[in-house]
């Protein structure tokens, strides 16, 4: 069960990163972004292509695809939701939902359905503890940590990470303390797309690359930032670990397949008993 | 040639059936159903299930999809709307749409997994002879289209029809009449899982087997693209949207003949991308004729 | 005496029709103008529109001979002028220091954005510092008030715009707010105040308007409208603040 529980620990960590783009998103964006998942998907693949094909480093091809996902996301923000803006919630999300399929189909048209996997060397695992750790699980952690302390530090110690918390708190007085929200949302954008990027590499070592890599989390990776509160970095990460964790040991009792049913869970009874989620504040919607 | 537009023909129907449930559920209602792929494969599997294992005939196996469905979806209605707003709506409905998908896929005692359900009954399969069949079942498919138009067209004029509208522009204004508007919303989400419980039957009907690769992200995203492109107004439009979709989509199954290099595979990854930028194109340069959005929250003033 | 602000045959308004039906005024450069009118008159939407919150459909805005037309509320932060609304004046889930820091990175006449603590913030509103750490949403409203006042005016502005500075609050806070409004207007920021408890704020006031129906029904000296007393039933708030 320790095995378990820790398997549940490295699947936490992956979501926390994709969980933390999804809730920094809805702060600044005020929709959830349905095509998280196919970017982290897309990410992936380029990462795959720069290292299985072109021979790179995995850590190097890492590194550009986040910035190359960074800019993409950039991009399409600009082509796809900057003209709906106004529109409303709903049309955002089925147009992020139609933006998914786009990306997950991009993948899918240039690499097909095999699974494929990362170029990187096998080391043996080692134990500890009675419980079996393999180097992608260790780097998963420690990369992911890395990130997560980084993005804490740049949420609250720099100026620009300041201003995107508070577009998310209150957006129509942010513009008038001087902040300008398009800024705001590109570096939100390539925040996003970088921690995408790293959520979709660490997936491709944990299981393997194929279309549906990414998508296959969204509803755990939306169900994590629910529990910790949508808008709240610090919940994204915990909200992560515990669907991660609980998921893994509902597979001692339930069918694997149905792990979906976790975070599912989580959302109903989150809503019901604490809508702002455990660390959200509740967002006044003027 | 003729049966090929026969057979287009059928599935239209069936698939404007389905956009007509979203139309009803999202552009009257303001409930988007991000779910809808999933409760379309419930109401295929349960139709097709009542018939196989419970030996309904046709007619009683849609009746029963159309409550299954109908149910499933005023249940998740009913215990979510109490506490959520739109955006928590639309994750929950896409959750439940994925868990009854991954049910499907799973729970091979009851759906045969991914092998499927095969021979499904049809309605008067026996008494028509096959070589006419199909000018029935379009007959049929037509005509319950029709009847679901009529059905449609009758509540948008009755008073539950202006309840629903009244609920829509304001529901804060509604709630302080005395309406109860959580049941009007729970009512709504049913009657359109009604209807879709009647496609996923069709479907059934059409295809004379079931399973789980006939209920990916495509279909949603159809759905998505006949509503949006049909437009408010009418019901009618989503008819019309279906009707374009579906024959440049399905149109384009040709074009394996003429690009060598596209494969199924590609070709299948194509079609959605193309569906995806459409829906995307569409709410962006089509706002007029897309019906205005809903807003649980009083406007910014 | 130059003007800090001209507003000419201003029209704004949000859904079918103009709530600001043409208004016009000016505010002289180092003083105090009180606007005042009923509930819906368009105080706030002036407010708003003049911070860039709302766009004008009509008519022209200029602070300090310069026109703000088409300038977006950001650009018109760092043209110097700044807005303190009535609720939802702070933010509530960053803490009393985040917010300064904020307001300090961000605002900033003459297009720069004020650095270091030589704002004067702290000698202003000494009870702020013992505060830094808390969330502004976990405030008294009196201390967020106060907050959002300082914040507004962390840039230097030109012109502060106040909407309803007093709502809310006791009568010895009110004092102090409007005490706190006269030190900064003696710092040399030219004030336009939107308030019902009338007549305190008029005390301070060099100059009145009276904005009724989207539009400018008067627009006189401070004193002089005080001293009116028809003036009183209608427009001067409830009975509690009669003379």
């Amino acid at each position: 069960m320790l095995q378990t529980a820790f398997n549940g620990v490295v699947t936490g960590v992956i979501m926390a990163l994709p969980a933390l783009a999804v809730t920094l998103l809805f702060g600044v964006l005020k929709f959830p972004n349905f095509a998280v998942g196919a970017m982290m998907t897309v990410a992936a693949y380029l990462a795959f292509a720069l290292n299985a094909q072109l021979g790179w480093p995995l850590a190097a091809a890492t590194v550009a695809a986040a910035v190359a996902m960074g800019a993409l996301c950039i991009g399409i923000d600009q082509l796809t939701f900057r003209p709906l803006r106004e529109r409303g919630a709903i049309t955002l999300m089925v147009a992020s939902l139609g933006l998914g399929f786009i990306l997950e189909n991009v993948a899918r048209f240039a690499y097909g359905n095999t699974a494929r996997s990362f170029a990187i060397e096998l080391a043996r695992p080692f134990r500890f503890a009675d419980v079996r750790m393999n180097h992608e699980q260790m780097i998963t952690i420690a990369v992911s940590s890395a990130a997560m302390i980084a993005m804490w530090v740049l949420l609250t110690r720099l100026p620009m990470g300041r201003a995107m918390r508070a577009v998310a708190d209150n957006p129509s007085l942010a513009l008038v303390r001087g902040i300008e929200s398009p800024r705001v949302i590109r570096w939100t954008w390539f925040l996003a797309g970088v921690l995408l990027a790293l959520g979709g590499v660490l997936i491709g070592m944990d299981r393997a690359l194929e279309p549906p890599m990414g998508s296959n989390y969204l509803i755990s990776v939306f169900g994590a930032a629910i529990l910790g509160g949508l808008g709240s970095p610090l919940g994204a990460f915990v909200g992560a670990l515990v669907i991660g964790v609980v998921s893994e040991l509902s597979t001692l009792v339930i069918a694997p397949n149905y792990r979906i049913g976790i975070p599912l869970l989580a959302i109903a009874v989150i809503l019901v008993f604490r809508p702002q989620g455990l660390f959200g504040q509740p967002y006044i919607r003027r | 040639m003729i049966s090929f537009l026969i057979l287009i023909g059928i599935v239209i129907c069936f698939s404007a059936i389905l956009a007509l449930a979203l139309n009803f559920q999202w552009g009257l209602g303001g409930m988007v159903n991000f779910g809808l792929t999933g409760f379309y494969a419930l109401g295929a599997y349960s139709s097709a299930l009542l018939m196989l294992k419970a030996g309904a005939n046709t007619f009683v196996a849609a009746l029963g999809a159309m409550a299954i469905v109908a149910a499933v979806c005023g249940l998740v209605a009913f215990v979510t709307l109490r506490v959520t707003e739109e955006d928590y709506f639309a994750i929950v409905t896409l959750g439940v749409g994925e868990m009854l998908r991954l049910v499907a896929l799973n729970e091979d005692w009851l759906t045969k997994g991914a092998l499927g359900l095969t021979g499904v009954p049809r309605p008067f399969g026996a008494a028509i002879p096959p070589q006419y069949y199909q000018y029935f079942l379009l007959a049929l498919a037509m005509t319950l289209l029709l009847a679901t138009l009529w059905f449609l067209g009758r509540l948008a004029r009755s008073p539950f029809g202006r309840l629903v509208r009244a609920v829509r522009e304001d529901d804060v204004v509604a709630a302080t009449l005395g309406k109860n508007v959580l049941w009007v919303r729970v009512r709504i989400f049913a009657i359109g899982g009604a209807i879709i419980g009647l496609a996923g039957s069709l479907h059934g009907f059409y295809y004379q087997y079931i399973d789980p690769t006939q209920f990916s992200n495509i279909v949603i995203a159809y759905a998505f693209m006949a509503v949006i492109a049909g437009g408010r107004g009418a019901h009618r439009g989503a008819i019309l949207g279906a009707a374009i979709v579906m024959l440049l989509l399905e149109g384009s199954r040709f074009l394996k003949d003429v690009i060598p290099a596209l494969d199924s595979d590609r070709l299948a990854a194509i079609r959605v991308i193309m569906i995806g930028a459409g829906l995307i194109l569409l709410l962006i340069y089509r706002p007029q004729g897309f019906f205005r959005e809903y807003r649980l929250r009083a406007d910014f003033k | 005496m130059s003007n800090i602000l001209r507003v000419t045959a201003l029209h704004a308004g949000y859904g079918a029709g103009d709530i600001l039906k043409g208004v016009d005024l000016e505010l002289a450069a180092g003083s105090i103008l009180t606007i005042i009118g009923p509930n819906g008159s368009g105080k706030s939407t002036l407010a708003k529109t003049l911070a860039g919150l709302l766009p004008a459909r009509a008519g022209t805005i200029e602070l300090d001979g310069r026109s703000l037309n088409g300038l977006g509320a950001p650009k018109r932060v760092l043209a110097g002028i700044s807005y303190v609304p009535q609720e939802y004046n702070v933010f509530r889930n960053l803490t009393v220091l985040e917010n300064l820091k904020i307001a300090r990175e961000f605002m900033g006449a003459n297009g720069k954005a004020a650095r270091g603590r030589d704002d004067g913030l702290e000698e202003l509103f000494p009870e702020l510092p013992k505060h830094y750490r808390i969330a502004a949403g976990n405030l008294s409203g009196g201390q967020r008030q106060m907050l959002a006042f300082a914040c507004a005016l962390a840039g230097r502005p030109k012109l502060l715009i106040l909407d309803e500075p007093s709502a809310g609050l006791s009568p010895i806070l009110t004092r102090e707010v409007f005490e706190r409004v006269e030190r900064v207007n003696r710092s040399g920021v030219s004030i336009l105040m939107i308030e019902q408890n009338a007549i305190e704020a008029l005390r301070i006031s060099q100059s009145c308007v009276v904005l009724n129906g989207g539009r400018v029904r008067a627009c006189a000296s401070a004193r002089e409208v005080l001293g009116m007393k028809d003036l009183n039933s209608i427009y001067l708030g409830d009975a509690s603040n009669r003379i």
